[in-house]
């Protein structure tokens, strides 16, 4: 049996997964944490007395606070099995994979270890975050 | 290459299960069931080594010998530079081999050790196999708090060691003919999906082994794959097919049996799933008598994945005689 037979019948045994209800729990999910997320800037706003900007700012660290805990106390893992990229594409989802690097390498010390691999999966969106921060906010001062 | 062997037995076992997660057939049979990833230790690396500790001091407890008698200790696991097999060795000054194939560890030490015995009379061997679910999360997959999204193919690593025992003298368990398979590689790169990288491999061991054998698959009560998978099963028993346009029917996939809760993923894998399986479930059942284990191993590492570069896998075929 060559390659190309072989991919065949790999194909043909296994089934593509349906993910169009996993699409939907995301959706609702997604939307979920997004309106906790507005409610919580307007909270900032109306009690701090501070600018939009910065009440962006305080959601997305008490988000990022929220994520880090719930990964530390193990439940992050069980609750994103159930509510899917809901919880991965906010800031949850940033939060989760770094604390979870971190408490991977807590064994290895301080240094080699949670200091060396914190960023280990999260490294690549906050380069490549600030690369397209750059060329974007380059290309807007540009145009307008 | 196949060897046949006139002298070699399986005397005695111990085995242990350290993770009762998702239901496993085992659970009661085996000789330890604990359910802690770490047995007093600081990390999930040193557990590991402290199970594959527990099952060969339990092994020497069990069959009265000392660690003096035994002369050839051969340990494989996960980790990298098989890191537990070694620090668990270290505690009993027994000369070691250290063996890397990944989930077919354990067949390719019985292989070894009966090879050894075969030529040397009086010799005692112990094989020793052991593997950590958050080890190979860690190791080979995501940390274990990500929460990655699995497919279905995904397999879940069983927890737990085992230690058997290999002399000859006279037990129910003989060890009659071992085949050694060579490595295969198609286009497939997915290391998610570890059941369609290794089924060629465990396809192409079992015709080598019926051919040098001179043997059809029904002289076998039983065919028991390693970490094959539902999907992985399917692909394997397809794959023969078409090779030798024979229909296997006897071919019970441990992985797949492994977990008694449904959906668990296409199933178990790991190096201490083959092992378990047959010494806690098959056996215990008392059905079958000329067994053919086939362990497969899927031979990948992180860099490997990274560099894109289609799966290796091995497999190796070693045939048992029970009588009850």
């Amino acid at each position: 049996m060559n390659n190309k037979e072989y991919d065949e019948l790999i194909k043909k045994t296994i089934v593509e997964e349906d993910v169009s209800k996993s699409m939907l729990v995301s959706f609702i999910s997604g939307g979920f944490i997004g309106l906790i997320g507005q409610i919580l800037t307007e909270v900032f706003m109306k009690m701090l007395n501070c600018t939009l900007s910065d009440a962006y700012l305080f959601t997305f660290m008490t988000f990022i606070l929220i994520g880090s805990i719930l990964t530390g106390l193990g439940v992050f893992d069980k609750i994103l099995s159930i509510c899917k990229c809901g919880l991965i594409v906010p800031s949850t989802g940033f939060a989760n994979t770094m604390t979870s690097s971190a408490m991977d390498a807590k064994s290895e010390g301080f240094i080699k270890g949670i200091g060396a691999t914190i960023f280990k999966l999260t490294g690549s969106i906050i380069l490549y975050g600030v690369v397209f921060g750059i060329i974007f906010g380059f290309i807007r001062s540009m145009v307008l | 290459m196949t060897n046949h062997y006139n002298n070699v037995y399986i005397n005695n076992k111990y085995s242990l299960l350290s993770s009762t997660m998702y239901n496993p057939i085992v659970k009661e049979n085996t000789d330890k069931c604990i359910n802690d990833y770490y047995m007093q230790e600081k990390t999930i690396e040193l557990a590991e080594s402290k199970y594959q500790e527990t099952t060969i001091k339990g092994l020497l407890t069990k069959s009265k010998l000392l660690p003096n008698d035994i002369d050839i200790l051969i340990s494989g696991d996960l980790q990298n530079q098989i890191l537990s097999s070694t620090l668990a060795s270290s505690k009993f000054k027994i000369p070691t081999l250290g063996i890397y194939s990944a989930c077919a560890s354990f067949v390719e030490g019985l292989i070894i050790g009966s090879t050894f015995i075969n030529k040397n009379d009086n010799k005692k061997v112990i094989v020793t196999t052991s593997s950590h679910n958050l080890v190979s999360e860690k190791q080979f997959r995501f940390p274990v708090e990500y929460g990655a999204v699995r497919k279905r193919v995904n397999t879940c690593t069983a927890t737990g060691s085992i230690s058997i025992l290999l002399s000859n003298i006279k037990s129910n368990i003989k060890v009659e003919s071992s085949t050694i398979g060579f490595v295969t590689q198609t286009n497939h790169k997915d290391a998610n999906d570890m059941g369609s990288a290794m089924a060629p491999a465990c396809a192409e061991v079992l015709y080598k082994h019926l051919i040098e054998t001179n043997r059809k698959p029904d002289y076998y009560d039983l065919i028991l794959t390693g970490d094959l998978g539902e999907y992985g099963t399917k692909i394997m028993k397809a794959y023969f097919k078409k090779k030798s346009n024979y229909d296997l029917k006897n071919v019970i996939d441990s992985g797949s049996i492994f977990y008694k809760e449904e959906n668990v993923y296409a199933g178990a894998s790991g190096p201490a799933c083959l092992p378990l399986t047959f010494f806690d479930y098959i056996l215990k059942e008392k059905k079958y008598k000329k067994i053919l284990l086939i362990a497969t191993g899927s031979m990948h590492s992180v860099i490997s994945t990274n560099l894109k570069v289609p799966i290796p896998a091995i497999s190796h075929a070693i045939s048992l005689e029970v009588s009850y």
